[in-house]
């Protein structure tokens, strides 16, 4: 899917319609009088559409001869770096009872909350002028402009810290064939308590080589600002953002859905929100853990092994080791067997113990019941 | 004799030291290396003898019977930074030229990859799983990224040889 995104057809220039194009949002720079900068503003909250529309910025507009700063929020959301593992950094279960969707971004770093309270920013650039620093000074520089009681300062990670110690800014980018982005988040007034509480391994016993999250404490800018509207951030980072560049850019309002204005978008929000893509894109990992059995009829309790190698986000090996005097070695069997090829996903193991529950019953239909039951929750 | 000792030298030191050689140095190797490969190879067609070629996204392209391993140059890897983590495809996928294939993700960014010739993969490099930083350390041999057939040999032809690279590197330095 991914390789199709790549095959669009060039923006042609100069058609005109009655509805705005792409090519009026991104006329050809020589013939605009005044820099080659861009301001906009995203009217959707919708990660999946934020994100695609960074994917069609990135993928269509030439910027080897103007630059683009993308301002967006998001509904509450997760969103994963491009190699990371999402039962490692987040709390699925959780996530779902939250109705929180998992998002997966095409740049590196790490794993952020994203929510109404929490503004991003993408810088698109040319390769060549591709510099982290740069922006960063942009958000500090427009901070301290509205707020100079404020110590915020950027680090060699390209985080942001108030009073040196909390992070208010995370950063990820991507580099393509002549653009790059480079995007950070900007916590204005998020909810803190979710975020740390989201921002939890769904399940214990994984080993990976994904690229993990560096955890930080963080703070809001209102925590030590309460009267910084958001509004007011927003202005004020879009003309630090012209002065910084030699920019005369407004914010211009966008909508990502729109296919006029950004042709084949929906199918880039398509990709961005397939399972494929978000689950399965996960590094290989392997899960060991000690699964507690109970029978509750016979107050009985029994401990067993699982053992699962999920690659593609799919399950590749699957052993669970429970005692012969507890199981039937041909029950603990068949569970790891039948979930073999599935999603490594508690509603597809769900669906596949169900059909073999079928066939059992008394004991061992009550403690394979059970047996499925915890290892569920094992999988996040 | 005399040249397959060479070329054995060579090959040896061809692995960990070569990010490190010169470009003067890397272009004399490879000079030699296309000078003994040409001497034992007279009856095979020119496309057979191995030469590194080189995509303007700095990756490197090598062709042995046929198949080519595919790698990122050592300007690549000196620009990206330590590289901790390898997004590389399946056995089995096929890349039309320019095709993402996957990205490399350093302190830098996530730098997608560009198929650099129109092929299957037919292999990928384990050993870059748990350690990535070898596209740093040995860029042109032990972190060589992935194999593919050459379904179009024309395109080889197309891409730059050693000197043509090192000219439009010093062009970009510039």
């Amino acid at each position: 899917m991914l390789l199709q995104l790549r095959r669009l057809r060039p923006l042609r220039t100069g058609v005109q319609q009655a509805r705005p194009t792409s090519s009026c949002l991104f006329p050809d720079p020589s013939t605009t009088g005044s820099g080659s900068g861009l301001v906009l503003q995203s009217q959707s909250t919708d990660v999946f559409q934020n994100l695609a529309l960074e994917d069609w910025i990135d993928a269509h507009v030439d910027l080897q001869r103007r630059a683009v700063l993308l301002l967006w929020r998001n509904r509450p959301a997760v969103v994963v770096g491009r190699h990371q593992n999402p039962w490692t950094e987040c709390n699925l279960p959780a996530m779902r009872r939250a109705g929180v969707p998992l998002a997966r971004r095409r740049s590196g770093g790490g794993t952020v909350y994203h929510d109404l309270g929490n503004l991003n920013l993408t810088f698109f650039a040319s390769r060549k002028a591709y510099d982290r620093q740069r922006n960063l000074r942009v958000v500090t520089d427009a901070l301290r402009r509205v707020r100079p009681e404020l110590d915020v300062r950027a680090t060699d990670r390209f985080d942001i810290l108030l009073n040196g110690h909390y992070k208010i800014s995370g950063t990820a980018s991507r580099l393509s064939r002549k653009s790059s982005y480079h995007h950070c988040t900007l916590l204005h007034s998020a909810d803190r308590a979710a975020l740390s509480s989201l921002l939890r391994p769904s399940c214990p016993g994984i080993q990976s080589n994904a690229t993990p999250s560096v955890p930080s404490p963080v703070a809001n800018l209102t925590d030590h600002a309460p009267s910084l509207l958001w509004e007011e951030l927003l202005e004020a980072l879009a003309q630090q953002y012209n002065s910084e560049f030699g920019f005369e850019a407004a914010p211009r309002p966008v909508d990502p859905s729109d296919e006029a204005l950004f042709p084949g978008v929906g199918s880039m929000e398509a990709a961005l929100r397939s399972w494929e893509w978000t689950f399965g894109k996960t590094p290989k990992f392997r899960l060991d853990t000690r699964l507690e059995l109970r029978d509750e009829q016979l107050g009985a309790r029994c401990g067993a092994g699982l053992h699962v190698e999920v690659k593609n986000g799919l399950v590749e090996s699957c052993r669970v080791d429970v005692p012969h005097h507890w199981l039937p070695p041909r029950l603990s069997g068949a569970l790891g067997e039948v979930l073999l090829g599935e999603r490594f996903c508690p509603h597809r193991a769900a669906a596949a113990l169900t059909a073999l529950l079928r066939c059992e019953s008394g004991q061992p239909h009550r403690r394979l019941q059970n047996l499925g039951e915890v290892l569920l929750a094992g999988m996040g | 004799m005399a040249m397959r000792a060479a070329l054995r030298c060579l090959s040896v030191n061809f692995s960990p030291r070569l990010p490190k050689l010169s470009s003067a140095a890397l272009l004399s190797a490879t000079r030699l290396a296309n000078r003994s490969c040409s001497q034992r190879t007279l009856t095979v067609t020119s496309g057979q003898c191995a030469a590194l070629k080189f995509t303007e996204k700095h990756e490197w392209v090598l062709v042995e019977s046929g198949i080519s391993t595919v790698g990122i140059s050592n300007y690549a890897q000196e620009a990206l930074g330590d590289v901790v983590y390898c997004g590389l495809p399946e056995i089995g996928v096929k890349l039309e030229q320019m095709d993402e294939f996957g990205a490399l993700e350093s302190v830098k960014a996530a730098s997608e990859l560009y198929s650099p010739l129109t092929g299957e993969v037919t292999a990928v490099n384990k050993e870059l799983a748990d350690n990535p930083g070898l596209v740093n350390k040995s860029c042109y041999a032990d972190g060589w990224l992935i194999k593919m057939t050459v379904e179009k040999p024309e395109e080889l032809e197309k891409l730059m040889d050693q000197a043509a690279y090192d000219k439009f590197v010093k062009s970009l330095e510039e």
